[in-house]
């Protein structure tokens, strides 16, 4: 890779199914050694821009290029993947599952396989039949056969789809250990807590089109300029509910007796002081950490695009 | 290694994973002969001796049948007659093993992430396919070989016959088997089901072949009637008529079903009938079909079903 070439670029990257556009002109460059959380709700266009950049599926506009080749290329060889539901051949083995993937790849010395099954801690599992495995155990054998040509960027669709606490845990953990040693990855999710503690740069998708590309602290810092999101509870949950309408404010109920509500920055701290005057007895007011999830969420909502 | 040696690696390794190569192996290297030994056997201690067997033909009925070399032909000779064929069978199982599996699996994805040279994953799949079926045949051979020289010590056969051309049957049956495993590798993927397209792979050549026979039935006779003047008028009659000569079976098995001739004049002269000892074989061979005929069809429906199958592929969009 030639010094101050992308790992990945999408440049107008479109895909059209008939008239409705999949992926609708997105553009982004991704840097090598960065892990970018590629975040949109199921059906945005997240998967479909994987397998354009996978050279699984042909654009209808734009190109996408991978290691400064567009794609499809030899690059792609560099390149692994974990696209959807992880399959896999169910007669086989899980070691010879991924004795196939290296035998079709070519390159991959014998040691890498028990070297990765030790890595996604399948090594006991190894010799039994995948159609055996459970949700967990294919995740990350999926994980283990795109690590096993020691890939320089890795693509990841949804890869703790499925998986309980404890599995994405440890599918985090993997990729954590991945990413220190400098493989590209751009993970998708639309779990966004899941990535949350992971990527360092956030692309966000909806209904084809890029919404959002930059830094994770980025995304929260433009949104909470614009609003505060508060956490209230009071003795009179309805009465609660009354006062924040009579000021212009719609509370959305959270509970009995609590109610969440949007405050522009500027009225913030106004708001107790107006319950408390329309005869509100506030327990508890505080303002709602503004994590991922809803900062996505309301710039969805409010189709905002502040990249 | 090239990558097109990769994909025939990767994809033998899966093959000999698969229970149904063995399966296919062993009715073909095992069952075949076995039966076949066992048919002669019963000919022998059932007729030999017996009034039909006047200057010794059971003997030579056995010889043909149930020697190595008979055993070796039949091998050849016997999945050619089965409806369908077995060749035609071998052909599309392993069509399905190699590039129908891959969709019903979602195994595309993962194959062309690994090894993104498409055209090298589908010509390493056929290469393998063809590896396959060349085992099978070489197998089939060599086990009916060792099956008619077990047969030898308790049954009155040599290792008389003529085996140079026998093998070149067998390597040209080989080559023919190119057009099969295209044309069942074009239909289980152009179907995207591999359950409808190997019912394809049977039924469609019968079917458009039916069709012909349809037409025949019902305006390829004389005299002229009012259908069959329409043809007669835009002279099509003649070329519709040579069509049977460029049927797909036809030509794909003329390799293996053209010893039947000499089985035939076995039996022919057995009946001692004066007539021609081919009776309706010519029919059941393809009338008027050469091996150098043949070739030239198969690479023609080699040419049409590689090149949809090698345009089709590349264009595939993995969904």
């Amino acid at each position: 890779m030639r010094a101050g070439m992308h790992a990945i670029t999408a440049s107008s990257l479109t895909k059209r199914y008939g008239r409705t556009a999949a992926v609708d002109a997105v553009s982004f460059e991704i840097t090598p050694g960065e892990i970018v959380g590629f975040l949109g709700p199921n059906g945005a266009g997240k998967t479909t821009t994987l397998r354009m950049l996978a050279g699984l599926i042909r654009p209808s506009g734009g190109e996408g290029r991978v290691l400064g080749a567009r794609v499809p290329s030899a690059t792609l060889r560099e390149v692994g993947t974990m696209i959807e539901e992880p399959s896999f051949y169910p007669y086989m083995s899980g070691r010879d599952n991924l004795r196939h993937a290296a035998l079709l790849h070519g390159g991959v010395p014998p040691q890498r396989i028990d070297e990765l099954l030790a890595f996604v801690k399948m090594e006991k599992a190894a010799t039994k039949r995948v159609k055996a495995y459970s949700q967990g155990m294919r995740q990350r054998l999926a994980l283990a056969r795109a690590l096993l040509w020691r890939p320089k960027v890795l693509l990841l669709d949804e890869p703790t789809n499925g998986l309980d606490p404890v599995g994405i845990a440890e599918i985090r953990e993997n990729l954590r250990a991945v990413a220190r040693g400098g493989v590209t990855i751009l993970v998708s999710s639309h779990i966004l807590g899941e990535i949350e503690k992971l990527v360092d740069r956030i692309l966000a998708i909806e209904k084809g089109r890029l919404v959002f590309d930059g830094p994770l602290d980025r995304l929260l810092a433009s949104l909470d300029a614009a609003t505060v999101r508060y956490v209230l509870r009071a003795t009179d949950g309805a009465l609660l509910l009354d006062a924040l309408r009579g000021m212009g404010l719609e509370g959305e109920p959270a509970g009995d007796d609590g109610a969440l509500v949007d405050v522009a920055l500027e009225h913030a701290d106004e708001l107790v002081g107006e319950l408390v005057r329309a005869g509100v007895s506030v327990i508890e007011a505080r303002r709602h950490e503004g994590d991922l999830e809803d900062a996505y969420l309301r710039l969805v909502q409010a189709d905002a695009r502040p990249s | 290694m090239s990558a097109f040696g990769h994909v025939v690696s990767a994809e033998l390794f899966k093959v000999l994973r698969k229970r149904r190569t063995y399966v296919v192996a062993g009715l073909w290297w095992g069952l075949l002969p076995i039966l076949t030994l066992t048919a002669g056997q019963l000919l022998q201690t059932n007729l030999g001796g017996s009034f039909v067997d006047e200057g010794g033909s059971v003997s030579m009925v056995v010889q043909a049948v149930a020697s190595p070399f008979g055993l070796a032909r039949i091998a050849l000779v016997g999945p050619a007659y089965l409806s369908p064929t077995f060749y035609i069978i071998v052909a599309a199982l392993f069509a399905a093993l190699l590039i129908g599996e891959e969709r019903s699996q979602s195994m595309w994805k993962t194959v062309l992430v690994a090894q993104p040279n498409r055209m090298a994953v589908l010509a390493g799949k056929v290469a393998v396919a063809m590896i396959v079926v060349a085992a099978l045949l070489l197998g089939a051979l060599l086990a009916s070989v060792l099956v008619g020289a077990i047969g030898m010590t308790f049954l009155p056969t040599t290792w008389a016959g003529e085996w140079g051309a026998l093998f070149r049957l067998y390597a040209v049956q080989w080559t023919f088997m190119l057009a099969a495993v295209t044309f069942s590798f074009l239909m289980v993927f152009l179907t995207r089901n591999v359950a409808l397209g190997m019912v394809l792979v049977f039924f469609l050549p019968a079917l458009l072949e039916g069709l012909y026979s349809l037409y025949a039935l019902a305006v390829g006779f004389q005299p002229v009637n009012r259908l069959n003047v329409f043809f007669q008028t835009l002279q099509l009659r003649q070329t519709l008529e040579d069509l049977p000569r460029y049927f797909f079976t036809n030509n794909l098995y003329f390799p293996a079903r053209s010893p039947v001739t000499d089985l035939i004049a076995i039996f022919g002269d057995i009946d001692g009938g004066g007539g021609s000892p081919m009776g309706a074989i010519p029919g059941l061979l393809g009338g008027g079909v050469t091996l150098s005929h043949a070739a030239l069809v198969m690479v023609g429906y080699i040419v049409v079903f590689g090149t949809i199958l090698a345009w089709r592929f590349a264009q595939h969009d993995v969904d």
